[in-house]
């Protein structure tokens, strides 16, 4: 990890493009973020606004066609396959999926999936076994759920699982793709609060979602993302209190409230039509 | 996996029709109380203590050349099964894995030997190859394979874009590791209901080619070269292609029983089959805690 | 100040929910937004509207192993008013739903209570008495459209097929009919989206072709299980919207059914909490949200507000930071 306050991923320009030739379209243009070490940043957006391609683009699942991105101070806009199994197989960036029963393979025990990281990285499997329980720990899960398939586990713990996955590496950074959005309100609860924990032991996280509460109670700062572009990054606090992109603002008047504070449904309308012109 | 099978009924039928017909194939031919070749003035017997299925055209013993021939023909269909296997499913896997050209070439390739008509094609490779049960099962196998492409394919390619795939992926799982470690797992059992098939497709087949007179030299006995003579003197011995019949179909049977076992207990079908078993014996036993964190959706 | 509530035992009968306002149906003058304390307490006089569901006690049974499932509901709608329905996945409110559309899944079935739908108990229904009901006087939105609708046809078509079963017209005033629908829930192009395929519209655009083939029949009573759970949120908002618009502008009677209390609070005049089959809360929305008497509803608010929205625009001044959650943590940990 570095502690020189250098940033573990920065990216700059990052642009992406789907399909070829004519079917080819910008799905990504002009992005750039710096995340700090133990910094968690907030990347709200929805259905089709690029967040998921952002997140599969600095992980190298997705190939930049412009831009930069360093993770850890090392330009990998280049890297070939052989250096990106290299890069991940250090597990200095690690990934939490939304839906937790798909990202476990059904067949494995659970303490299977949860040292997978490190068996790749070459710990021995006594050593693992001993890491990975450790994490399960962490994560308030019982090691008695060590030897249970994922289908034998409720949706909450199947996602400690995969927090706890995401751990084991002891990465500088995890990229949480839309980790609540499957779960109740008291798993959704439970697992925000492990991930402020995370955030409170110096590990940094991009938390992406498009549930602006998850993210506000999270998040130090917080990036909107609309139709591929950032179109706010600031303060989390300040972006959600009072935003002032269109779209932050409809993002923000749309999100139902208890006692509706939100904004009205005229408002909304008029934020709509704004967007739409 | 196979204490699953042996979990069902029809698994047990099957398992024990196999391990008969595969004991006989061992212990056959030194089991045989006659020479299986040896020919005698008793032509077209009744059975008798002597011979207890009687004797064919030439007098020899039907019993003995049932037993003798079993080995043959159990050996050419695994000959064909297995062959199939290695020609088809390897480069299945590896088709989702290579990059487009190696998965066009294979794809194609399959399509052609999908397209050719096996047991004609066999009996033109032997003519090409010389006369023998290796050669004709070695074309058989390799015109089968096809199936175990696609099969071993298909699976793979539901694994290969799951999302825990992807997960291992990032953290820097190679290739082959994915594939021992995730893929094989996942394929095995619709192979192993193809290669059951195939047994069964390559058994047909061996009796099929010895009963056409090709693979197998005149003299040397096979269940299918049993059945062909033996239809020769029909008017004499109306009974007699029965026992070979019978066994032909008794091991296709149980290929087939064994392919379904395999197929019931394996994948989201058969883990619902353990759920509920296991659902059943936790009813009995009302400690068992709810797990925390909420209900299983 | 009329409060309705009636507390949470299982056999607790419900005083028949009197909403606080009565339902003018078709004036838009009562339909201020649902949540808004002054709207939900002013005490006029109790309705003289003759309810359009009424659900009474309403026990289900699963009969595998003959276990009650739901443990008495009840509750009453009049037109152009919303109940809502909270509480976790298990807690039976589908069950109640699929109970009052006569669609319970195959071995669940009514133990005990009733329902009505426009004065009719539901229980001496025949098949084509239920057929008739259906769509022209209760209809149904689910969580995901899709599954709803055939990928094969184009979907208006579905949409009129709807209408030529349901009121008989021909094809051309079924067509015309179906894009009168279309523009009802706001589609931006109507023509354009009668003639595409489900595979080309976002989930956002299916869920307002099923709240039209919904409405079709212009039915009195709408069930909306989940309906926005799988949406984004600014499009979730213009469900809402639109669903909130119906009311007003057709006296549509709604039965919201969310694990998401906000939703809840924002459409529903009146909430029932729902915990392992029992109503556990029922009353006006304000009451409930902003007094609740049960534990269960405390923990419920308790853990929205810990990551809702509410600290970050209501009362900017109360808490501190993104991390400042201790205090209402301690608060949550206290009820547990």
């Amino acid at each position: 990890m570095s502690a020189d306050g250098r940033p573990v991923l920065e990216v700059a320009d990052l642009e992406v493009h789907y399909g070829l030739r004519r079917r080819r379209r910008r799905v990504l243009q002009g992005v750039s973020l710096s995340v700090a070490c133990g910094e968690t940043v907030g990347v709200i957006g929805e259905t089709g606004s690029g967040k998921s391609t952002f997140a599969r683009a600095v992980l190298g699942l997705v190939r930049a066609s412009g831009g930069r991105i360093l993770i850890d101070g090392e330009d990998v806009s280049r890297y070939s396959p052989r250096q990106w199994r290299a890069l991940r197989r250090r597990g200095v960036v690690q990934y939490v999926f939304q839906d937790p029963l798909r990202s476990l393979d059904p067949d494995l025990p659970i303490e299977e999936s949860l040292i997978e990281p490190l068996l790749v990285q070459g710990v021995g499997r006594k050593e693992a076994i001993e890491r990975g329980r450790a994490y399960l720990a962490r994560v308030r899960l019982d090691s008695e759920l060590f030897g249970r398939l994922p289908g034998e586990l409720s949706g909450g713990q199947r996602q400690r699982v995969a927090v706890a996955r995401a751990l084991v590496t002891e990465p500088a950074l995890i990229i949480l793709d839309e980790p609540v959005s499957a779960l109740d309100s008291a798993n959704r609860v439970g697992i925000l609060e492990i991930l402020k924990e995370l955030r409170d032991a110096g590990v940094a996280l991009i938390f992406i979602s498009h549930d602006l509460g998850s993210v506000a109670g999270v998040a130090d700062r917080v990036a909107v993302l609309y139709q591929g572009e950032f179109v706010e990054v600031g303060d989390a606090r300040a972006v959600i209190s009072a935003p002032r992109h269109p779209y932050a603002r409809l993002l923000v008047g749309s999100a139902p409230t208890l006692r509706s504070a939100a904004a009205s449904r005229a408002e909304r309308d008029a934020l709509r039509a704004l967007l739409h012109a | 996996m196979v204490r699953r099978v042996l979990a069902l009924p029809t698994g047990r039928l099957a398992v024990g029709i196999l391990s008969l017909i595969v004991l006989l194939a061992i212990l056959g031919p030194t089991l045989a109380p006659h020479n299986p070749l040896g020919t005698s003035a008793l032509t077209l017997t009744g059975p008798s203590w002597e011979h207890w299925l009687g004797t064919d055209y030439l007098g020899r013993d039907v019993f003995s050349r049932l037993l003798a021939g079993s080995r043959t023909s159990v050996l050419g269909s695994v000959e064909v099964a297995l062959i199939a296997l290695t020609v088809g499913v390897v480069p299945g896997i590896l088709s989702v894995y290579f990059g487009r050209v190696f998965e066009w070439l294979t794809l194609r390739i399959a399509d052609t030997l999908i397209a050719l008509p096996f047991l004609i094609y066999a009996v033109a490779v032997t003519a090409l190859l010389g006369n023998g049960i290796p050669q004709a099962m070695f074309t058989v196998g390799v015109l089968v394979s096809p199936l175990f492409y696609r099969v071993a394919r298909a699976a793979t390619l539901a694994v290969a874009r799951s999302q825990y795939v992807e997960a291992a992926l990032i953290s820097g799982a190679s290739i082959g590791w994915i594939a021992r470690r995730h893929v094989w797992g996942k394929v095995l059992p619709p192979v192993a209901v193809a290669l059951a098939q195939t047994i069964g497709v390559g058994f047909v087949v061996v009796s099929s080619l010895s009963f056409l007179g090709i693979g197998v030299q005149p003299p040397a006995p096979t269940w299918g070269g049993l059945l062909a003579s033996d239809l020769g003197y029909l008017s004499y011995q109306p009974w007699a292609p029965a026992v070979p019949a019978l066994l032909i179909m008794a091991t296709v049977w149980g290929s087939n029983l064994l392919a379904d076992a395999i197929r019931d207990v394996s994948g989201e079908a058969g883990r619902a089959l353990l759920h509920s078993r296991r659902a059943r014996a936790r009813r009995l036993d009302p400690a068992e805690p709810i797990p925390a964190g909420g209900v299983a959706p | 100040m009329t409060r309705t509530r009636s507390n949470a035992t299982v056999t607790a009968t419900v005083p028949a929910a009197r909403p606080a306002d009565p339902p003018a149906a078709h004036s838009p003058a009562v339909d201020v937004p649902a949540v808004d304390p002054p709207a939900v307490g002013s005490g006029d006089p109790p309705a003289a509207q003759a309810a359009v569901l009424a659900v009474r006690d309403v026990r289900i049974r699963d009969d595998v192993n003959d276990r009650e499932i739901v443990h008495g509901v009840s509750f009453e709608l009049r037109p152009g008013r919303a109940v809502g329905i909270v509480g976790e996945s298990g807690s039976g409110k589908t069950l109640t739903c699929r109970a009052i559309l006569g669609i319970l899944p195959a071995h669940f079935a009514v133990a005990g209570g009733s329902i009505e739908i426009a004065g009719r108990d539901i229980a001496r229904l025949t098949t084509p008495q239920w057929t008739d009901l259906r769509g022209s006087t209760i209809s149904a939105v689910f969580q995901d459209p899709a599954s709803y609708l055939n990928p094969s046809l184009k979907v208006g078509v579905q949409i009129a097929e709807v209408i030529q079963v349901k009121s008989g017209l021909r094809r051309r005033d079924a067509r015309r009919r179906a894009l009168e629908l279309l523009t009802a829930v706001h589609l931006r192009d109507p023509e354009l989206v009668y003639d595409q395929y489900t595979y080309e519209l976002s989930g956002g655009m299916l869920q307002r072709v099923l709240i039209a083939t919904a409405i079709a029949a212009d039915p009195q009573v709408l069930i909306a299980d989940e309906a926005t759970t799988a949406l984004d949120v600014t499009v979730q908002a213009e469900i809402l919207d639109l669903l909130a618009d119906l009311r007003e502008r057709r006296g549509l009677a709604l039965v919201v059914v969310s694990h998401d209390l906000a939703v809840v609070a924002q459409v529903c005049d009146e909430v029932l909490v729902m915990r392992a089959g029992e109503v556990v809360e029922h009353g006006a929305t304000a009451d409930v949200l902003y007094h609740p008497r049960h534990e269960y509803t405390r923990l419920l608010i308790a853990e929205h507000e810990q990551y809702g929205l509410d600290r970050y625009l209501a009362d900017t001044d109360t808490d501190t930071g993104a991390g400042g959650g201790g205090e209402q943590r301690k608060e949550l940990d206290g009820v547990r």
